[in-house]
């Protein structure tokens, strides 16, 4: 099967300090890969740059076989690559729903001509937008908070709602940044559901999380890095009874 | 009659100005001082196109707008790519450079003004036609970008002010609707510009001057940004102000001080005891339909 995110060589240090080292990573569709690792071992930093945030010194990314490594950060987003944030990055001006509307794939409304003469084509396109961000809300548990401002929602809410918005793309492979720390009770199962859900239609997820218990339940593979490169790759359960790589992510 | 007719267009100018300036840096969040040398740059294309190409006054001011608008985005286009934080540099030196190229050619009239600009309506129909026209304007103004700020437009503008990381996140460009906001808000100064040199019929390089700046940015400030009516409030009150001190018989040297000392001290008065301005704004972006609200 032909890999739906392929990454080859990537490479990339700030003033002499290492974050990416020969980095290595294929995807395949509806396969969900956890990366882990100790605090600086550069799994955040590999996440900005496939997707494009930071450049690399060198490598390449494809996304279902095309290279999008000369592209921009919005323009790989628009390609299929969806990434969410460790920190949340939420709107905090919007409410929920809004939140998730900026996500849309399409935004006629937004012209400039059609704020002033807004068409059917409009009219119809929020309604149908609405729905699909409603049915996300649903999905991820949050259909009562659709009108609610984000930052009056629980952390644990407020993570669900960036991964909500990020599957507004429809993308190809979703890039999730420590999706459940702080995460906890409903939240945790619903965020559990929705991967697992996201998985089943085909797209490659990559977990980048602490949280060991729910990459086991819920990844196909574990990547661990260290220091920039990818050390090991393997079933999770391997890799946690690894004792070299236990004594690297705990320390000495 | 005529004073107050003259004290009317220009309160509507400035609330053009400051209205389409609360778009750039309320609603954009794009911090630029360039303000008064779009305004500069309208009346002047106008002025010129109409007094020495003989171009129809309606038709001049309209390319007025344009010169604005194009200018804005040839400022803002390379300065963004880098950062936002650049624009607000370049902006001062785009302010303090095109007024300098304006007191130093010829077909501008130089430091001494540019003089005999064609009349528009008043011959006509009267002072009062152009009142209307102005005022006209100043509500179409004002709709519009209230009706852009709460359109699905606004909400993005919201979300690009909020985080535009996060924005880019959602396959957004900030950089388009970066440039959108500027160049219309600039396009609209140009268009105050435009009025403005019709109406009085000469211009200086001075009354363009980065002062205005802090007078536009004050309107904004103290009226309130973000919202409709706070620029209107704004406007108002620092062009009834100044008009009101002339009534106190001071001495024009220190007339001028005055003006710049209030102005600066209404800024510092307020960010301390009333930021949100005279009209607060809501936290939450709330649209014009819908029920997203």
């Amino acid at each position: 099967m032909a890999a739906v995110l392929e990454v080859r060589g990537l490479n990339k240090s700030f003033d002499g300090i290492v974050v990416a080292r020969d980095i290595e990573l294929s995807l395949q569709p509806g396969q969900v890969v956890g990366l882990i690792g100790p605090n600086g071992a550069g799994k955040t930093s590999l996440f900005n740059l496939i997707s494009g945030v930071v450049k690399p010194d060198s490598g390449t990314v494809a996304l279902d076989g095309a290279r999008i490594d000369a592209l921009k950060f919005h323009e790989r987003v628009r390609a299929g690559l969806s990434r969410t944030w460790q920190h949340i990055r939420l709107f905090p001006s919007l409410t929920v729903l809004d939140n998730l509307l900026i996500g849309s794939t399409d935004y006629p409304g937004e012209r400039l001509v059609n704020v002033l003469f807004a068409g059917k084509r409009v009219r119809t396109h929020n309604v149908l937008a609405r729905e699909k961000a409603l049915t996300i809300l649903g999905k991820i548990g949050l259909s009562a908070a659709a009108g609610a401002l984000v930052s009056d929602l629980p952390y644990g809410q407020q993570k669900l709602v960036g991964v909500g918005r990020a599957l507004m793309r429809d993308g190809k492979c979703l890039l999730l940044d420590e999706p459940m720390a702080g995460v906890e009770g409903q939240s945790y199962a619903a965020m559990q559901r929705v991967v697992r859900e996201v998985a089943a239609q085909g797209v490659a997820v990559c977990i980048v999380e602490h949280n060991v218990a729910f990459i086991q339940d819920l990844c196909d593979e574990g990547v661990f890095m260290f220091s920039g490169a990818i050390l090991a790759r393997g079933p999770v359960a391997e890799l946690i009874r690894n004792p070299q790589l236990t004594e690297l992510y705990f320390g000495h | 009659m005529e004073y107050i007719d003259g004290i009317i267009i220009i309160v509507g100018l400035y609330v053009i100005l400051a209205t389409s300036f609360n778009l750039i840096i309320g609603y954009g969040g794009l911090v630029s001082i360039a303000h008064p040398v779009f305004f500069a740059l309208g009346a002047y294309t106008s002025a010129i196109l109409a007094r020495n190409f003989g171009l129809p006054v309606p038709l001049a001011m309209v390319a007025g707008m344009v010169v604005a608008l194009v200018a804005s985005v040839a400022l803002v286009l390379p300065t963004l790519r880098v950062s936002g934080d650049y624009l607000l540099i370049a902006s001062i030196g785009f302010q303090l450079g095109v007024l300098e190229i304006i007191k130093n050619v010829r077909f501008t009239g130089g430091a001494g003004g540019y003089t005999n600009i064609p009349p528009f309506l008043i011959r006509d129909f009267g002072r009062e036609a152009y009142v209307a026209l102005v005022l006209a304007v100043m509500v179409a103004v004002i709709l519009l970008v209230r009706l852009v700020a709460r359109s699905d437009y606004g909400r993005a503008m919201s979300a690009m002010r909020d985080d535009e990381l996060a924005f880019a996140s959602l396959g957004r460009n900030a950089m388009w609707m970066k440039l959108a906001i500027f160049g219309l808000g600039s396009g609209l100064a140009g268009l105050a510009g435009a009025l403005y040199a019709h109406y009085f019929r000469f211009i200086t390089p001075e009354q363009f001057e980065i002062l205005q700046s802090s007078a536009i940015l004050t309107m904004v400030v103290v009226g309130g940004m973000r919202t409709t009516w706070g620029p209107i409030v704004g406007a108002l009150l620092l062009e009834a102000l100044p008009q009101a001190i002339t009534f106190l018989n001071l001495p024009p040297s220190i007339l001028g001080p005055i003006q710049g000392l209030l102005f600066t001290g209404l800024v510092l008065v307020f960010m301390f005891f009333r930021p949100q301005g005279l009209v607060p704004a809501e936290n939450v972006w709330r649209g014009g339909g819908g029920e997203t609200r």
